[in-house]
Order: C-alpha cells, then structure tokens, then sequence
C-alpha cells in the first residue's frame, strides 16, 4: 500500500481533476485559516506535514517553511513517536471524525523540545488527508491540577478538623458522663442529711415523745416547710440535669388522659380548696393519649399548682382537653395575677421567677416550668402561654396523637381493615 | 410483736428510723454496718429488714445476696433504703432480691405503712 496512491486506491478522480480554485475563494479560505486560535495542519495519509496556519507556528515554535514537509512525529514526544505512527497507519484504514476531548491525554513537542498537554480533533479530507486541529490545553492542565491540589488540602484540613472535632466530641462526652457522677453524687450526699431533718420535723410535729407549746409547733412547722421546699428544688435541679444531659427516659404508655388529670387535681385540691378556689374540669373522658403517664401527671402538677399560687383567694381555674386535628390539646387557666407580655416568654427558662408582682406567692423553685416545657417536647409537642396582667392566664399545650389514632386516621375509603 | 432489723451506718438516720417504727409498735434492731446485720440476722428471728444501701465492710447489696441464700430468709421481706435517686436503681435492687425501695427522706408516715403492708 506505500507505493500507491492514496487516491487511486480509493477510485477517486484524480487530483488535476478537483474543480478550479478562485482567487477569491482561496484568499477567504486563508483568511479563515489564519485566524483559527487552534494550530491547524494538514497531513498526507504518509504524515507529510503539508498546510499548516499561523497558530501552529507559534504554538510549536516553527516557521511554517521548517515544518512544510515534515512528517508531523516531529511535533510529538521522541518517546511517544513510535506509537503515533502506529496509530496514524490505523487511522488511514479507518478514517473517521475524531472530535476534540475524546481519547487518551496527548502531548505535543515544540521545537525548543519542550513538552505540552493538547486536544487533537482529526477529520478526514475528501482527498485522503487528514486535517488535525490541535490545541493547547496547558492553561486547563494547571488550573485542573490547582483544583486538585487545592481539594487535596481542603480534604486534608476536612479530615484534621472531623479529627478534632471526633477528640472535642469525646470530651464533652466525658464532661457530660463526670457532670452526670457529680450530679447523682451530689445529689445523695444532699439528701442524706435532709433525710434525717424532714424525719425529725415530721417526728417532733407528731408530738409523740411530748407535747410542743404554740410556738415549737410553730417552728417545727417552719422547718417542716423549708426543708421540704429544699428537697423540691434538689429534686428539680436534678430532673432538669437528667432532661438536659438526655439521661431522661420516658416510659410512654396508653392511658385516658382524663383519668391522670383528675388524679393530679385530686393531689392539689386541698391547696385550692384552702383559697376557696373553684376547680372547673372540661375533659373529653374518652381521650387517649400515649405518654409516659408519671411525668404526664407531672407536667399538669407543675401546671395546676402555679395556677393554684398565683391566683387570688376565691379564684377560677379551668382544666381543658380536647382532640383537635393537629394534636390532642390541655390547657390550664386561671383568674389569677397574669403574666407581662415581656416576661411570657423568660418564664419557660431555668430559675425565672415573677418579679415585683409576685410579692406574697409561696416560693417556687423557679425550674418547674423549665421541666415541664421540657418534658413537653421530649413528648414531641409544644407550649405556650396566653396572659393578660391582671386578668389571669391561659397555659396550653399539645402532644401529638396517640399512635393508634394517628394510623387509624389515613385508613378511610374502604382501605383494607384488619 | 414484729421484728424489724434495720442497718444504717449513719447514727441520726438509725435513730430516726428505730424511733418511727418502734412508736408504732415493732420491736427493733438497730446495726451500724452489713457485717453486724448479718451476724444479728443468724441470733434473732428477724420479720423484716431494713438495709441502707451504702454501708460501710458490706453493703445493702451484700448483706441482700447473702440473706437470700439462706433457707430462712428466702422470703423475708428486705428492703432497701436509699439517698440515691438514679434512673435504674431501683431496679437494680429489686433484681438483687430487695423486695421493696424506699428513698430518703423518707415520708414517716409512707415508712410506717410500707413496713406494715410487708410484714402483714
């Protein structure tokens, strides 16, 4: 096949018969040629170099007359030539259109010998050359060799700071295990001695080993009041550590909602019952809810008994609950001394207590509605408040549907029923 | 007349407890450590202990375990006494073989009835 003419061997008319070429087509044609930003060349099926433009020359560094005649190995890698030629010789018997980007990672030579990345596209000519459409892709080369290295370092420093990140979450870990000890440890050696002052308080009041005059009655009532108002707080300090550290666990249950409200009022009554305080229940007796019922009961408790506090001898409260479609809803509102617009929000947080208003009140130990809001949450509801100064205030809040219900409520339409 | 052994190794929270329950009636038997409760358990018949948990030679879990591997007190009623209010502890002394938790302070007068719901 050497010795032959490419274009014979493909019946092809031969060269002298291609149609006549004006002046002004070619100078259009070289007009276009030259302005290519990429080097272009057109190569015999033998590799003779035998059109080549402007680009070319200055992307290889060659004057075009150096080049004329060549065969193109001259422009690829010494190392690389052997293969080139290889490939060209497939090339002629499979003349295709190889567009730019397809295919290995290419290098060309310049004639200063040094070595850069192209994208070569080859198109095949009518008379059995190639054109080949090279461009110079080192700019690209560095910015993708940049990236790379600069998403080596970030992956680096990511990697460093998930590293300290991992070593800072181990220590808060044991800071939260050592707070937990500290706190049950404290926590006994608290009420161990208030232990004995509550038992002998509550011993003294029952006058077993002897009468008490008015006043040691008194003072022992004193004790009596104080200490136990101690352990509240010791215990709510506690609840509330318990709740923050996750170490709280809810034992959730089905039970008539009703049932623990009333049981929780009947626990308080004689407080209300004390300030002549009319306790008014609205409950939907058929309401069942799924919660943890002890501290179910203790969120209405901490409920109840504020509003049992803070309103005036001869007061309302009301107990509401009822199903509505995002939730089960409770509220409890009293007559009592309201709540400033500017505190409604604090009053939720650790140890707020009322200010100036207040005066007079029982003291609280300023946690029971922080537990009781957290309790609220861990139940996945929420709660709020609605107060006017004055008037009274109107506590809320709602846990999600029982998960019977919640499951039973899509099933309509004849779904399958078990 | 019922007998109560109580162990406690603080001396006011043993008088306090032999006083509320002997008021009502009981005769009682006070020991400071797990060790001497033990001891006391083998010369007195004894209808109900009362073990603080944290004692000093042998603890309320020690002195527990031990009772319970004798014939005699396999179903004595034991209870356990305790400042501690963890999540798990009183499950923990129920599985240890306590038949009932009480935590100080203890309520004098929930004391007296538990101790006679047990004993009766």
């Amino acid at each position: 096949m050497q010795g032959k003419s490419p274009n014979a061997n493909r019946g092809e008319p031969p060269t002298s018969a291609e149609p006549q070429v004006d002046l002004q087509s070619y100078l259009r044609f070289r007009d276009l040629l030259e302005a290519a930003p990429n080097a272009i060349f057109e190569v015999e099926h033998d590799g003779t170099i035998v059109l080549l433009n402007a680009a070319a020359e200055q992307m290889f560094g060659y004057a075009r007359e150096e080049l004329l005649g060549q065969i193109i190995e001259v422009l690829v890698p010494e190392s690389l030539r052997h293969r080139h030629r290889e490939n060209r010789g497939d090339y002629a018997e499979h003349p295709v259109t190889r567009p730019m980007g397809i295919g290995l990672e290419l290098f060309a030579r310049r004639k200063d010998g040094g070595q850069f990345p192209v994208e070569i596209s080859l198109s095949p000519t009518r008379s059995s050359r190639v054109i080949a459409v090279v461009r110079d892709i080192t700019d690209r080369k560095q910015a993708e060799a940049q990236i790379n290295a600069m998403h080596r370092q970030f992956t680096t420093e990511l990697e460093a700071t998930n590293q300290q990140l991992e070593i800072r979450n181990r220590e808060v870990e044991r800071a939260n295990r050592l707070k937990s000890e500290f706190l049950a440890s404290m926590s006994h050696e608290l009420r161990t001695p208030l232990h004995t002052i509550i038992g002998f308080a509550d011993l003294l009041a029952e006058e077993l080993k002897g009468p008490l005059n008015p006043n040691q009655k008194r003072f022992v009532a004193h004790i009596q009041q104080d200490s136990r108002h101690l352990l509240e707080l010791i215990n709510d300090i506690l609840d509330l550590s318990k709740i923050e550290s996750g170490r709280l666990e809810l034992h959730p249950e089905m039970f008539r909602a009703a049932d623990a409200i009333h049981e929780t009022i009947d626990g308080l009554r004689p407080l209300a019952v004390q300030k002549q305080i009319e306790v008014r229940e609205v409950l939907d007796r058929d309401l069942n809810i799924s919660a943890d019922r002890v501290r179910f009961k203790e969120i209405f408790y901490n409920l109840i008994s504020n509003a049992v506090k803070f309103t005036p001898e001869k007061g309302q409260i009301t107990i509401e609950c009822s199903e509505g479609q995002e939730g089960i809803f409770f509220m409890v509102a009293d007559t009592g001394i309201g709540i400033e617009g500017s505190e409604q929000q604090a009053i939720f947080d650790k140890f707020y207590q009322l200010g100036s208003t207040t005066r007079g009140v029982r003291e609280g130990t300023g946690l029971g509605l922080a537990i009781t809001k957290n309790l609220v949450e861990m139940h996945g509801g929420n709660i709020w408040v609605e107060s006017t100064p004055g008037k009274g205030s109107r506590f809320q809040f709602r846990l999600p549907h029982a998960p019977s219900q919640a499951s039973a409520t899509p099933v309509q339409d004849g779904a399958v029923n078990p | 007349m019922k007998r109560i052994l109580i162990a406690e190794d603080r001396p006011a929270s043993l008088e306090l407890i032999c006083t509320v329950l002997e008021s009502v009636g009981y005769e009682v038997v006070g020991v400071a450590d797990g060790q001497e409760a033990l001891e006391k358990a083998s010369e007195n018949s004894i209808d109900l202990f009362l073990l603080d948990l944290q004692m000093p030679k042998l603890d309320g879990f020690g002195v527990v375990t031990q009772l319970r591997k004798q014939p005699n007190f396999a179903n004595t009623p034991i209870v356990a006494l305790t400042a501690s209010a963890m999540n798990g502890d009183r499950e923990r002394a129920l599985a240890a073989g306590f038949s009932a938790y009480i935590t100080k302070p203890v309520d004098i007068r929930f004391l007296r009835s538990e101790i006679e719901r047990l004993t009766s």
